[in-house]
């Protein structure tokens, strides 16, 4: 069973359909790269995934480990291990990164039936990693995303996706706004998380950031459809020729 | 939006309220209704002196001038009150206490379950409280410690006996008799309240503390605060409130003055969460209190904070006159109002002296059916040379089936002072909701977090005992107002 | 009829009512009739009412004025020369109020009624009696009124001038403006009330201003009357769907000047300008209230009002902005400033939000100050002596709301009056 099914998945915002059929299938220990022009419906793929609201699901499911993601709330999906990382992290002030953090875990670890993590191993872990990921130490006393430059939120993305552990990590336009040192430090993270019994989804529109986070499977979404699929070469076909190739065969 | 506007149609009427039981105890009452009689009860159940009868007949006599001037020009919608229906003094029989070990264990039971031990081997480390059991004070903590410090911490009853030089010379002072219809009724049928004097030059190491709480039906609270903080004294002061659940409004009308001589600081802080009434606004206290400070002397300082969760009614302005040179005022706020709450609240700011500063951070959390409304007065006197005012207002609204307003006045007479007044209106965004729950949070949790960083300026000046608990109360008073 | 208690003694009663021509038109004497029921038992409002706490009117009401149409001895021959002349305007005038044709132009695309050719459905539909004394008395005594109809674009800028004369008795008049522009029509209206010297006046209008869908206002007002004038002015204004409202104030002094506008959206993506500015000294009482009530999704409102304050003056702000349960996407913002001159003005301000609904945008600021001493010493270190400095600063901060009249020809002359008073100011505190 695959980690990560999508079948037939046909969305619609208000009265126009964006995704008409999307097949997908992720296995542990894959990186699937889902490139296209804009306004195809990358992001749209993501939030459906994700659960964000104002999307109709007219046809298709979306299976994790076998079980229905529609069934589910975005919570519910998040706790289930799904974790998206947002091309626009939203800001929100008040609210430190650290407690953010804290009072994400602690959802997780309550929904399994795990004890609140303890405040010294919390400061802890989170030291490590914002070390790990290059991370000034007084980020996370920070209001999360407020006044971040673009690749603080990034890597602040990163830094949220090492702590919750996801099971699919869908990575959102995550290279937009990234200057290549940035690139690098974001790229190597999520390298870092790459494991057997986790699969990512890395949606891009352009083959740079492939160059660090390199995909197992290339699918090229035009007009709400996978127009092609192949190996990491497709990335840098694309790269070369363009999307118009596809542009006018899935017209 | 779509999730918030159909959710906050919706709300779930869900059992929220802590603090809603009743403790069942017998009680000494006086005869229901108001007059002349009513008053003699009370000055004779707390043996007062004649000074301290005569001062509340004198107010009560004024208070029926005032037949037609209870306070309108508040955003409050509630049915007439009537004064004569009610009880204006309950306390719980038991006789004179040697100790605390001898108050009623139903009472003690009652402040266990409220989260307020009394027993000596329980209290709270660094904090001294005083309960207050509807009319009466039930029992004071570290009284003896205190003693020994020269502070005075007692209930105001008791002051009026063993300190009358004090109340004589500082109650009423900075809340007149005749200040409005509340500040009058309170001053004629007051039952208790705190008195806290701090004498020079000490900084009060504990932390003391009041805790009301209104338990018999159809009984008005009407308690007196009175603190008074001599040259160079530091005293930080909490006061929390709740009361059971009842279909019936009870009112309370309660007064506090604070006095700062030269150099002392006062913070005040209070979290409020009586009873809020049920989903469909039935029941819930009317909380009518005036509080205010003088900051007599020169470089004195009071500071307000207050996390206003309960009530039905909320019309309340702790308020600060600044008329020593260099003093300061600050006011902190934060109030919640969701089903059919209703909220007024603010504070005024008054500069009399010269470089005297005032800040206030006001935070208006408005959901359901519930109306909230900021109310301010920043007032600069023709003398007050470089005097400065900073305000921000912000509301958040949740669901459009509520309100939120802000009404400023600025009164400047006085060209070399500045004054700065911002405010703004805001929402929980779609988009801040689902952020928080792809990271696993449920929406109340989301709601909560976000809220209380929105409320973040205003919780972080409360003591640390005080803050997680008002933080928690955030997330609570919110529950059904989304999802 | 009967009246509530501690009423304010004031010359608009009986013998007043006597005075003023009865009104040959029935719906107009009808219309008075029933606005004299709503003020007579409340008369002039005072401080306890909530709009006037700000602006007491007991000064007002001991003037023993008569109804300028019983004033048989002013004579206006002609517009007074300190009145600013804006090229390629034309020119209404109205002296006490009544239009005067031998003194006005004609203006290609508006059309001009007295009440007779108006549209009666206009009259207080806007302005109602009940909604405000001042519009109350003005109902009451009102002897006719001057619609202005606009069907298409108005190239030429419409110049109305108020003048106000009195003989040998202080006179009051209650002038009554019904503007109404047509779907997609345009206007630029420019109004300039002044007074002669003489015994006082106090000039009572009322405008209601209607505008069509996609119409486009744009009003500039300048009060300037004289040191012992009254001015109480109210504007009503109901938006149309995209249509588009810039309006301007500018008050340069009289005993008491209020400047009243409220607005109500009444169709989507409607926009409002409010903007204006204030320079007072001597007694001068100057107050701008503002309401604007977003009754419908999608609009827009901007206001920006300045002042600076001299002498024993007195300026008030009282701005509201109301935003109805389903005014969702409401983009409202107000801010007030004031700047002190000098030791003895006072700056009253009230800027309110009353918000029913969660989407919305909505925002005010106020704030008062003198001028930044640092920027003073910057200027003189540049040579530039301190009487120069201080009107080159005054003239920046009350820039911040002039420069927002998009009219080239209105801004300058606006800007030249600001001038006019600052020197003037200079004068007097050289002499």
């Amino acid at each position: 069973m695959a980690l990560l099914e999508i079948k037939n998945l046909h969305v619609s915002v208000g009265d126009r359909e964006i995704l008409k059929g999307i097949n997908l299938s992720l296995n542990g220990g894959e990186v699937h790269a889902v490139m296209g022009p804009n306004g195809t419906g990358k992001s749209t793929l993501s939030n459906v995934i994700a659960g964000r609201a104002g999307y109709d699901v007219t046809q298709g499911e979306v299976l994790l480990d076998g079980k229905d993601v529609f069934a589910m709330a975005a919570d519910e999906r998040a706790r289930a291990g799904i974790f998206l990382a947002f091309q626009y992290p939203v800001e929100i002030p008040g609210v430190s990164t650290s407690s953010f953090l804290k009072t994400a875990i602690n959802a997780k670890r309550r929904a399994a039936g795990q004890k609140e993590i303890d405040a010294m191993e919390f400061l802890k872990l989170v030291k490590a990693k914002t070390k790990a990921l290059g991370m000034a130490d007084d980020m996370i006393k920070r209001p999360l995303n407020v006044g971040f430059s673009g690749g603080e939120k990034k890597r602040a993305e990163v830094l949220q996706m090492t702590l919750l552990e996801p099971r699919v990590a869908i990575l959102d336009e995550t290279d937009s706004g990234l200057d290549i040192d940035a690139l690098k430090v974001v790229s190597d993270g999520v390298n870092a998380l790459r494991r057997e019994d986790r699969a990512f989804l890395v949606i891009t529109h352009y083959q740079r950031l492939l160059d660090y986070i390199v995909p197992d499977h290339v699918h090229v979404l035009v007009n709400g459809r996978i127009a092609a699929s192949g190996g990491k070469e497709l990335a840098l076909e694309l790269e070369a020729e363009g999307y118009a190739k596809y542009q006018g065969a899935a017209a | 939006m779509a999730v918030t506007r159909e959710t906050a149609a919706t709300v779930r009427d869900i059992e929220q309220y802590k603090y809603g039981f009743v403790t069942d105890i017998e009680s000494d009452m006086a005869p229901k209704g108001l007059n002349e009689d009513t008053i003699r009860f009370i000055s004779a159940k707390k043996n007062e002196p004649d000074w301290m009868l005569e001062s509340r007949l004198k107010a009560y006599r004024h208070w029926l001038t005032l037949a037609d001037e209870e306070p309108t020009w508040a955003k409050l919608h509630y049915p007439k009150i009537n004064y004569q229906d009610s009880y204006y003094y309950a306390a719980p029989k038991q006789a004179k206490l040697a100790s605390l070990d001898e108050v009623d264990p139903k009472l003690l039971e009652t402040y266990k379950k409220l989260g307020i031990p009394l027993l000596e081997q329980q209290m709270l480390a660094g904090v001294a409280v005083d309960a207050v059991f509807d009319s009466v004070s039930v029992a004071t903590t570290y009284k003896k410690k205190l003693q020994e410090m020269g502070v005075i911490f007692s209930p105001i009853s008791e002051a009026v006996h063993k300190h009358p030089d004090l109340v004589k010379k500082y109650l009423g002072s900075v809340v007149p008799y005749t200040d409005n219809f509340f500040a009058t009724l309170n001053a004629a049928v007051f039952t208790d309240g705190s008195f806290v004097y701090i004498p020079k030059g000490l900084r009060c190491p504990m932390e003391l503390s009041t805790y009301f709480r209104i338990n018999e039906k159809n009984t008005g609270q009407f308690e007196r605060t009175l603190i008074i903080a001599d040259e160079g004294s530091y005293v930080s002061y909490l006061e929390g409130c709740t009361a059971p659940q009842r279909d019936e409004n009870q009112l309370h009308a309660a007064v506090v003055e604070l006095i700062a001589l030269d150099d002392a600081e006062i913070k005040y802080s209070t979290v409020q969460n009586w009873f809020p009434g049920d989903a469909d606004g039935k029941g819930g206290i009317y909380n009518f209190v005036t509080k205010r400070a003088a900051c007599r002397g020169r470089n004195s300082k009071v500071m307000w904070t207050q996390v206003e969760t309960g009530s039905a009614i909320t019309w309340k302005y702790p308020s600060c006159i600044l008329q020593g040179d260099n003093s300061s005022g600050e006011f902190y706020s934060v109030a919640i109002t969701n089903n059919h709450q209703q909220a007024d609240t603010g504070t005024k700011m008054i500069h009399l002296g010269k470089n005297t500063r005032s800040k206030i951070i006001s935070k208006g959390i408005s959901a359901g059916h519930a109306d909230n409304t900021y109310r301010g007065l920043v007032r600069i006197g023709a003398k007050a040379d470089g005097a400065r005012n900073y305000t921000q207002c912000d509301s958040l609204l949740i669901g459009s089936t509520c309100g939120a307003h802000t009404v400023p006045y600025i009164e400047t007479r006085n060209p070399t002072a500045r004054t700065e007044h911002e405010a703004t209106t805001s929402k929980i965004s779609e988009d801040q909701l689902f952020y928080c729950m792809q990271r696993g949070m449920t929406q109340e949790e989301a709601v909560s977090l976000i809220v209380n960083g929105f409320c973040k300026e205003v919780l972080q000046t409360l003591p640390m005992e005080f803050a997680v608990e008002a933080q928690k109360l955030v997330g609570i008073s919110l529950e059904g107002s989304v999802g | 009829m009967k009246r509530a208690p501690g009423l304010m003694d004031h010359p608009f009663g009986a013998d007043y009512a006597q005075r003023t021509l009865a009104p040959a038109d029935k719906h107009l004497a009808g219309f008075r009739e029933q606005a004299r029921a709503v003020f007579e038992p409340h008369g002039l409002p005072g401080p306890k009412n909530e709009s006037w706490r700000f602006t007491p009117l007991r000064s007002l009401a001991k003037v023993p004025f008569i109804p300028a149409d019983a004033a048989d001895d002013v004579d206006v021959s002609a517009v007074p020369p300190g009145v600013v002349s804006l090229p390629g305007s034309a020119r209404i005038v109205l002296v006490n109020g009544v239009y005067r044709r031998d003194l006005s132009d004609a203006i290609e695309g508006v059309e001009i009624f007295g009440l007779q050719g108006a549209d009666r459905n206009l009259l207080g539909h806007l302005a109602t009696a009940a909604s405000a004394p001042l519009a109350a008395l003005n109902a009451s005594f009102m002897t006719g009124a001057l619609a202005l109809r606009v069907n298409g674009a108005v190239p030429a800028t419409l110049h109305l001038i108020s003048i106000a004369a009195a003989g040998n008795q202080p006179v009051a008049f209650h002038p009554r403006l019904l503007i109404s522009l047509a779907p997609g029509a345009s206007l630029t209206l420019v109004e300039t009330h002044c007074g002669l010297p003489g015994q006082a006046t106090f000039a009572n209008p009322v405008t209601e201003i209607t505008l069509g869908e996609d119409a486009h206002l744009r009003r500039y007002v300048q009060v300037a009357e004289q040191d012992d004038s009254f001015h109480l002015a109210t504007t009503a204004v109901a938006l149309a769907a995209n249509s588009r409202m810039e309006g301007f104030h500018l008050g340069l002094g009289g005993a008491l000047v209020r400047q009243e506008v409220n607005v109500v959206m009444r169709g989507t993506a409607a926009a409002l300008e409010l903007h204006g500015a204030y320079a007072l000294g001597g007694h001068d009482h100057h107050d701008f209230t503002t309401s604007v009530n977003h009754h419908v999704p999608g609009c827009t409102s901007s206001q920006v009002f300045k002042g600076v304050v001299d002498g024993e003056s007195h300026g008030v702000y009282q701005g509201r902005i109301h935003v109805a349960r389903d005014a969702q996407k409401t983009d409202a913002r107000q801010q007030h400033k004031a700047l002190f001159l000098g030791r003895g003005p006072q700056i009253d301000c009230k800027p309110e939000l009353e918000i029913y609904a969660d989407d919305v945008q909505c925002a005010h600021g106020a704030a008062t100050g003198e001028i930044d001493a640092d920027h003073m010493f910057f200027l003189a270190a540049r040579g530039i002596d301190p009487a120069t400095a201080r009107m080159l600063l005054v003239e920046a901060f009350l820039a911040d709301a002039v420069e927002r009249i998009s009219d080239e020809t209105v801004r300058a002359a606006f800007g030249r009056d600001i001038q006019g008073w600052l020197s003037r100011r200079n004068l007097k505190a050289a002499a």
